[in-house]
């Protein structure tokens, strides 16, 4: 009220200078510092190769894709997406379980951390390991890639529950509390309601990553699209089948993140209220 | 000290810094609060949102696949009563905010408390809906000989509906004062 305009000139004046280093212009300009201080080390072989030649060379292997083999790399891929459906669902029920421990407002200390490591392990062993490790034990079939993905997203998903359980607004479980319902009723009428849409979004995402995974899982034997991937990128003149295989992936991937996307802003949207009158 | 501070020491939610809280009953009533934040559970239907209030009278394994079929009648009428039921399946985070607010009082209703604890209960309803809304209150709390505390702003409204009115100085506690309505003639 009442402020002129050299008076806000003035209020800007005053801001002090370090003001603007704040923690992220601090952080952005450490990671900028040790990316430009890394550079040096990084190296090619020394011996001078004609790298557009070689790519230009390469790639045009890949043209065209051949068509002849579409039949077989379709079946891979409904074995890919099987697997991703059967791991994932078996990984939500256990995530569910397990960010039950790893949630601050919900589990005691004594469990809290030694979940929390667990996690932590699960998710340092990359998808590919896992599925090594899987092939191992069970064989080489897509029971592999299910035990291999459904640890992999466990080390993902549970972290993801517990911190939508940490955040969610608790007002609602305590007002329920305070008209006489019990603790499990709160929970289930209270928190999960508030939480649930989260979780969900967060299980679609899984759903998709599994997707992505289970593609290149095939390629240490764990079942799916991935095995044919290793045996044309082995074989002799089989780039363009593939091109071909890449492609179908392709396809899958962008529509699933399409409607992945489109999906989780929708219940966004609905959950933090859409109504149009609403103030 | 405010209205919300002292509803929420009624409720025994807080306890007094001086002084104590006395019952002059056997056993303290049952009783609800119409929180001013609301408290909804956001991703659950208006439906479900009601039926909640009735938790305190079932058992978890009762109500873990769901309502009785009474509580469920019981909370459509409430619904219809407040001009909500052609909104019973949708989330309460999509519905505005008067809504929510009907709803909130929906649910406390529905709990059948013998001292309900209301704070602003009608802030964001239009006149008719405040009116409507208060009246309701009222009147059920009456027919089952309950009491109701509520803070209110409108003195149209405190004279219209209070049996006894307590005005709060927010400076001086000291000059609180009760009062009897007298009715705008």
């Amino acid at each position: 009220m009442g402020r002129t305009q050299s008076d806000l000139l003035d209020m800007e004046s005053k801001v002090p200078w370090h003001s603007r280093f704040d923690l992220l212009g601090i952080t952005f300009l450490i990671f900028l510092g040790s990316a430009l201080g890394a550079l040096p080390s990084i190296e090619g072989s020394g011996r001078d190769l004609n790298y557009l030649g070689n790519l230009s060379r390469f790639l045009s292997q890949f043209f065209p894709p051949d068509w002849s083999i579409l039949d077989r790399t379709l079946s891979g891929l409904v074995e890919t997406v099987q697997i991703a459906l059967v791991s994932t669902l078996l990984a939500i029920l256990l995530s569910f379980i397990i960010s039950l421990g790893a949630s601050r407002n919900v589990a005691p200390l004594w469990l809290l951390w030694p979940t929390r490591m667990l996690l932590n392990m699960i998710r340092t062993i990359p998808s590919l390991l896992w599925a090594l490790i899987a092939v191992v034990i069970v064989g080489s079939n897509s029971l592999a890639g299910v035990i291999a993905l459904t640890f992999y997203s466990v080390g993902y998903l549970a972290k993801f529950f517990s911190e939508t359980f940490e955040s969610t607004d608790l007002s609602a479980q305590s007002a329920l509390k305070s008209l006489g319902a019990g603790p499990l009723q709160a929970f289930q009428y209270g928190l999960w309601p508030n939480a649930r849409p989260i979780i969900w979004s967060h299980c679609l995402w899984m759903l998709e990553y599994n997707i992505r995974s289970a593609s290149i899982i095939g390629y240490v034997g764990a079942g799916g699209i991935g095995l044919h991937l290793k045996l044309y990128a082995e074989s002799a003149e089989s780039w363009n089948k593939f091109s071909l295989v890449l492609l179908c992936i392709l396809v899958v991937v962008t529509v699933l993140d399409f409607t992945g996307e489109k999906i989780r802003y929708a219940i966004r949207q609905k959950l933090e209220g859409s109504a149009p009158n609403k103030s | 000290m405010g209205k919300t501070s002292l509803l929420r020491i009624i409720s025994r939610e807080l306890s007094p810094t001086e002084g104590e809280l006395s019952c002059p009953l056997e056993k303290p009533p049952f009783q609800a609060m119409i929180f001013q934040d609301l408290q909804l559970a956001e991703g659950a239907s208006t439906l479900t949102n009601v039926l909640s209030g009735s938790l305190g009278r079932h058992s978890s394994v009762k109500t873990f696949f769901g309502f009785p079929q009474i509580e469920k009648k019981q909370g459509l009428a409430l619904l219809q009563q407040f001009g909500l039921e052609r909104k019973s399946s949708q989330w309460a985070s999509t519905l505005s905010r008067g809504e929510r607010q009907r709803l909130a009082i929906c649910r406390s209703l529905l709990s059948r408390p013998t001292l309900l604890l209301a704070d602003e209960p009608v802030a964001s309803l239009d006149s008719q809906w405040a009116e409507k809304t208060l009246t309701t209150l009222h009147d059920s709390q009456l027919k089952k000989g309950g009491s109701i505390v509520c803070s209110l702003h409108d003195e149209l409204q405190v004279q219209q509906f209070s049996n006894y009115i307590l005005r709060l100085n927010p400076s001086d506690p000291s000059a609180w004062s009760w009062e009897e309505p007298n009715p705008i003639s």
